[in-house]
């Protein structure tokens, strides 16, 4: 299974390396929105943490809808989807494969949006480096179990990127707000009971998606 | 009536709806191994559908699917079992055509993924371009590396849908002979098609209507049974 699912991801990495579709578009949507946030909003820095915070959550979860509908398309072309689900792999290798994909590239997307909204706004995301890490790491990974799980429920489907947004949406919101509060106290030195708090609910939200994607996944793409 | 033994693919009371349209109706049929079948019918008959519920990528919506006996599950080491050339090529456009080739093998866990790659590309006559990106190479060469893929893990039965469309003449002679060389191995062959190629090749013939078999055919009475409507 092992060597399976890094052929898999290789061969995911080596399409977007040859292609260039997906990480251009979503480091393009997130530069865009920090730069019109960071232009356009004024505000006394305990209210602009809050609202970087949010920010650079929503910003984050716009792009990986981006991510995760390129994703699937590539696969849909010439019907490669067909063969690969032909192939003696099991379904949950193929979601994590996927899954893995879409979290490496949300994770190259906060590796350039957080320094760039701590120099564009002056919020200290980077206060706390490793809490921020685990916030990032944990809220990404979410986004990304959510995204592919609910992309292979889409499969097929006519306006796949509206239908993808309107179910994937409601579903990150406790993302949202988890990863946006936890982000707001790292970033103003409160890392108590809390942040903690915010972080084992993203934590445990983490692991109910991974789970139901990795059992669920079979199911939804069958046919 | 064939021996179990001696049959790669049979089908008990198909049936598929898609919506609430009956696109397969109770289709009872079979597939001896060494032997090469020819499906035809009209669009829509319903002849996409049947090999792709032969080859286990669509589940029946009554009925069952059996290969060398075995009914299809949800194992996944059972799909070794089929190569399929379907009507779009499946091939990676950005990968070149021997990383298609090796994606393809090491999804089927071969021991020497490189070594298997460059044998079946000498037999498709496509060593010349393996290091050129699949989306410039022609439709036609597109069809023989769908080929080579569905047979890189060397399967015992093998599934083509339409696989003549889109070749030149001297394209159609070279599938003739890569098929007889596969049925001349042992392969349980079938393949959907629209043109006459098939009489140079198939064993036996059948056709689709409306999603339901007509009477199975020898080559020599191949039209005769199109007004016979058979169970099986």
């Amino acid at each position: 299974m092992a060597s399976k699912l890094w052929w898999l991801i290789h061969k995911d990495l080596m399409i977007e390396y040859r292609t260039r579709q997906t990480w251009t578009s979503m480091l393009l949507l997130c530069v865009i929105i920090a730069v019109v946030f960071s232009l356009q909003v004024k505000l006394p820095m305990e209210h602009r943490t809050a609202t970087v915070s949010t920010m650079l959550w929503l910003a984050i979860i716009f792009a990986s809808q981006v991510v995760v509908e390129r994703t699937g398309i590539a696969e849909h072309q010439d019907g490669c989807w067909d063969a690969l689900t032909q192939y003696p792999v099991s379904a949950s290798t193929i979601y994590l494969a996927k899954l893995i994909v879409n979290l490496v590239a949300i994770l190259a997307l906060n590796c350039v949006m957080v320094p760039l909204f701590v120099v564009l706004t002056d919020v200290p995301l980077l206060l706390h480096a490793g809490a921020m890490s685990l916030v990032i790491g944990l809220g990404s990974l979410s986004v990304a179990a959510i995204g592919t799980l609910v992309s292979a429920a889409t499969f097929g489907q006519r306006q796949r990127g509206a239908v993808l947004s309107l179910l994937a949406l409601p579903l990150v919101l406790p993302v949202l707000l988890s990863a946006s509060e936890a982000t707001r106290l790292a970033a103003t030195n409160d890392l108590g009971n809390q942040w903690w708090r915010w972080v084992q609910f993203l934590g445990a939200f983490t692991i109910v998606f991974v789970t139901l994607g990795i059992v669920l996944f079979g199911a939804m793409i069958e046919e | 009536m064939l021996p179990e033994s001696n049959i790669a693919i049979q089908t008990h009371q198909l049936s598929k709806t898609i919506g609430t349209r009956r696109v397969l109706r109770e289709i009872d049929w079979s597939i001896a191994k060494g032997e090469c079948v020819a499906l035809l019918g009209d669009n829509g008959a319903g002849k996409t559908t049947l090999l792709r519920c032969l080859a286990g990528s669509l589940q029946p919506t009554a009925g069952q699917v059996r290969w060398f006996g075995q009914a299809v599950s949800s194992d996944v080491r059972q799909r070794r079992i089929i190569g399929m050339v379907a009507h779009e090529s499946r091939l990676y456009q950005p990968l070149t055509v021997r990383e298609n080739l090796l994606f393809a093998a090491r999804m089927h866990s071969l021991s020497d993924p490189m070594k298997r790659c460059d044998e079946v590309l000498d037999r498709v006559e496509l060593g010349f371009c393996a290091d050129r990106p699949t989306r410039e190479i022609s439709k036609g060469m597109c069809q023989r590396l769908s080929l080579a893929r569905a047979l890189i893990h060397d399967p015992p039965i093998l599934l083509l849908d339409e696989p003549f469309s889109g070749l030149d003449s001297a394209g159609c002679d070279w599938l003739l002979d890569m098929l007889r060389d596969r049925r001349s191995e042992g392969r349980a062959i079938c393949f959907s098609t629209h043109g006459d190629d098939w009489k140079h090749v198939a064993d036996r013939v059948t056709r689709l209507k409306d999603g339901a078999l007509l009477r199975a055919n020898a080559i020599g009475d191949a039209t005769a049974g199109d007004a016979l409507r058979s169970a099986g």
